[in-house]
């Protein structure tokens, strides 16, 4: 699993009030998607493409667990999330309907909006390719890691309850 | 093993559990809200298509609409009435109050259970002693509505010993925002916090409802307190079913034990953009509130409305300002209303809403303008939230809410009392 794009940077203590804006959790997803993060950054919505990086300080997605917000970013095609660390619902939804995430601690210092990540999930190695400078990923969990390859939590739940 | 570990253990039926285990666990209760449960039962529907296995378990309840202003909102109670039918799971419709409240008040969360909930302040059922946690939409329609199920990462624990008395004015819940503010938000990512000590001791059932409560911002899995008499009185009062009352080993070992003393505290205010951004009053008194509110999982309490009751005694509310007063339960308002609180702060200016979660994200009511801002007992005060993102909210406790909403600007309670 790989992923390789433009690096959108955000700040610390994102919640996910400001991913998905609380009254337009009904809408549909094109609309929806108009307004991801737009308060932090009115640029993102507009300019996202698929396979860009999301770079995020400490505890991102804080606030409401349900996975809509995940499933937004998911939805922004975005390659992967990475950040200093996540808010727990957050990271745990994002395994579970497939998003890929890193926690990086460390990374804000090293990356600046606009740069060019490659990233390889599994091994956690992350490449600014504008700076040249490498780092390394906290180790994602084998169990995390085989959801992600499944699709997904729904994807192996039965293997997960045992009754596969 | 501390309470959590020895609950998780049981739970995935095996002996003993340690931080870091992947553990799949059986799930004694699901809780919904109208708003989480409609997306994940779009999920269980479209995307899991099997039978839900234990619907006695399942507990929907609607609190983010006590009545729908749009039809949008009614054609989600719609659907969501439709799935409870359909999957026969327990359903508290429009105006029982704020998901947790009635989810405790109808015996749903008993010590030494697993609890889950879409909500993310589902950890304030640890109050009871339970294992109580927020996860997300896949994992209720994918795990536990088919399979009774969820995974869980044991946690890493950390002590919360928490001592002293409160000095007048100053109540649990400015403790809970100055302490939001102490761990910081992300402070305790990923760990379950056993909040314990003589303060903790002394304090009455709801009050210590206020602790697991503040849990998620800083991060946390979980937040417990683990049961007493105390807990296990109220506790009895609101079911007759059997549980097991589980207890931490006195030896177990934490990852670190983290101290406070409330002795010196003064009222406290959370302002805006984040929970963590926490000031005494005085550094924030004399800002204009158009709109103050006792409600949400944190207010609506029946002791919110005794502290508002005391401020407001021969006074009120001022002129420029609305004060929504929330009962959290339907339970509250009945014994509001023994207590003459209805009808006290009806004359003193109060407007009474019906149980709900109130201005919680402004489905029911509560959306702001730019230029308006509200003090309220609510969880949090995300931009983006009640209406216009530029709009302020401040969370404070019942007493200070109430001094604000008569000085019609942010206001010390100690001054009314
Ligand atoms: S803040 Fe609102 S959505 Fe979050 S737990 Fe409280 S009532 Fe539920």
């Amino acid at each position: 699993m790989q992923a390789r794009g433009r690096c959108w940077k955000f700040g610390d203590n994102i919640p996910t009030d400001r991913i998905v804006r609380s009254d337009l959790i009904f809408r549909p997803w094109p609309e929806i998607l108009q307004h991801v993060l737009e308060t932090c950054n009115p640029e993102f919505p507009k300019k996202v493409q698929a396979g860009d990086i999301v770079v995020a300080g400490k505890h991102f997605g804080q606030s409401s667990g349900r996975a809509i917000a995940a499933k937004a970013m998911k939805n922004t095609k975005v390659g992967c999330i990475i950040a200093e660390s996540f808010a727990r619902t957050f990271y745990r939804n994002g395994f579970e309907i497939g998003m890929p995430i890193l926690e990086c601690p460390g990374i804000t210092d090293q990356v600046s909006d606009g740069d060019v990540l490659s990233v390889d999930i599994e091994s956690g190695t992350i490449v600014n390719e504008t700076t040249g400078r490498e780092l390394k990923a906290k180790p994602t969990p084998p169990f995390l890691l085989d959801m992600l390859k499944a699709g997904g939590l729904i994807a192996m739940a039965d293997r997960l309850a045992g009754e596969a | 093993m501390n309470m959590i570990e020895k609950i998780l253990a049981r739970a995935s039926g095996q002996k003993a559990v340690e931080p870091g285990d992947v553990v799949v666990a059986n799930v004694d209760c699901l809780l919904l809200h109208d708003l989480s449960g409609y997306l994940t039962g779009r999920v269980f529907d479209k995307e899991v298509r099997r039978p839900m296995r234990y619907p006695e378990r399942v507990v929907m309840i609607f609190d983010h609409h006590f009545c729908p202003p749009t039809e949008e909102g009614a054609l989600v109670l719609e659907e969501n009435r439709a799935f409870a039918r359909r999957h026969r799971i327990n359903l508290f419709d429009c105006g029982n109050g704020n998901t947790h409240h009635v989810a405790f008040w109808n015996g749903f969360s008993r010590p030494g259970t697993v609890i889950v909930g879409s909500d993310s302040h589902t950890p304030i059922h640890g109050t009871v002693g339970c294992f109580a946690t927020g996860i997300g939409n896949d994992s209720h329609a994918g795990t536990v509505m088919p399979f009774g199920k969820a995974w869980f990462r044991v946690p890493e624990t950390i002590q919360v010993r928490l001592s002293g008395t409160h000095k007048a004015g100053v109540t649990p819940r400015d403790a809970a925002l100055w302490l939001t503010a102490q761990i910081g938000e992300g402070g305790a990512i990923y760990k379950s916090l056993e909040f314990c000590g003589p303060y903790i001791e002394q304090l009455g059932f709801w009050d210590r409802w206020l602790f697991p409560h503040i849990v998620v911002d800083l991060g946390a899995k979980c937040g417990y307190i683990e049961p007493d008499e105390k807990t296990l009185s109220v506790v009895r009062t609101v079911t007759d079913k059997p549980f097991d009352v589980v207890h931490g080993d006195a030896d177990r070992k934490f990852e670190a034990t983290w101290e406070w003393d409330f002795s010196a505290l003064e009222p406290q205010v959370a302002c805006p953009p984040t929970v963590g951004n926490v000031r005494t009053v005085g550094e924030v008194a004399g800002a204009h509130v158009q709109w103050a509110e006792l409600g949400g999982h944190g207010g609506g309490r029946l002791e919110d409305f005794r502290m508002a009751a005391q401020i407001l005694k021969g006074r009120h509310v001022h002129r420029d300002t609305r004060f929504n007063l929330v009962p959290s339960s339907r339970a509250v308002f009945t014994q509001a209303v023994r207590e003459g609180l209805v009808e006290m702060l009806h004359e003193a200016g109060g407007t009474w809403f019906p149980p709900s979660t109130g201005s919680n994200q402004a489905y029911n009511m509560g959306a702001m303008t730019a230029n308006e801002s509200m003090i309220s007992t609510h969880a949090r005060n995300f931009p983006g939230r009640n209406g216009n993102p530029e709009a302020k909210m401040y969370l404070a406790s019942a007493l200070t809410v109430a001094a604000s909403a008569v000085a019609g600007k942010i206001a010390d309670p100690r001054s009314f009392l």
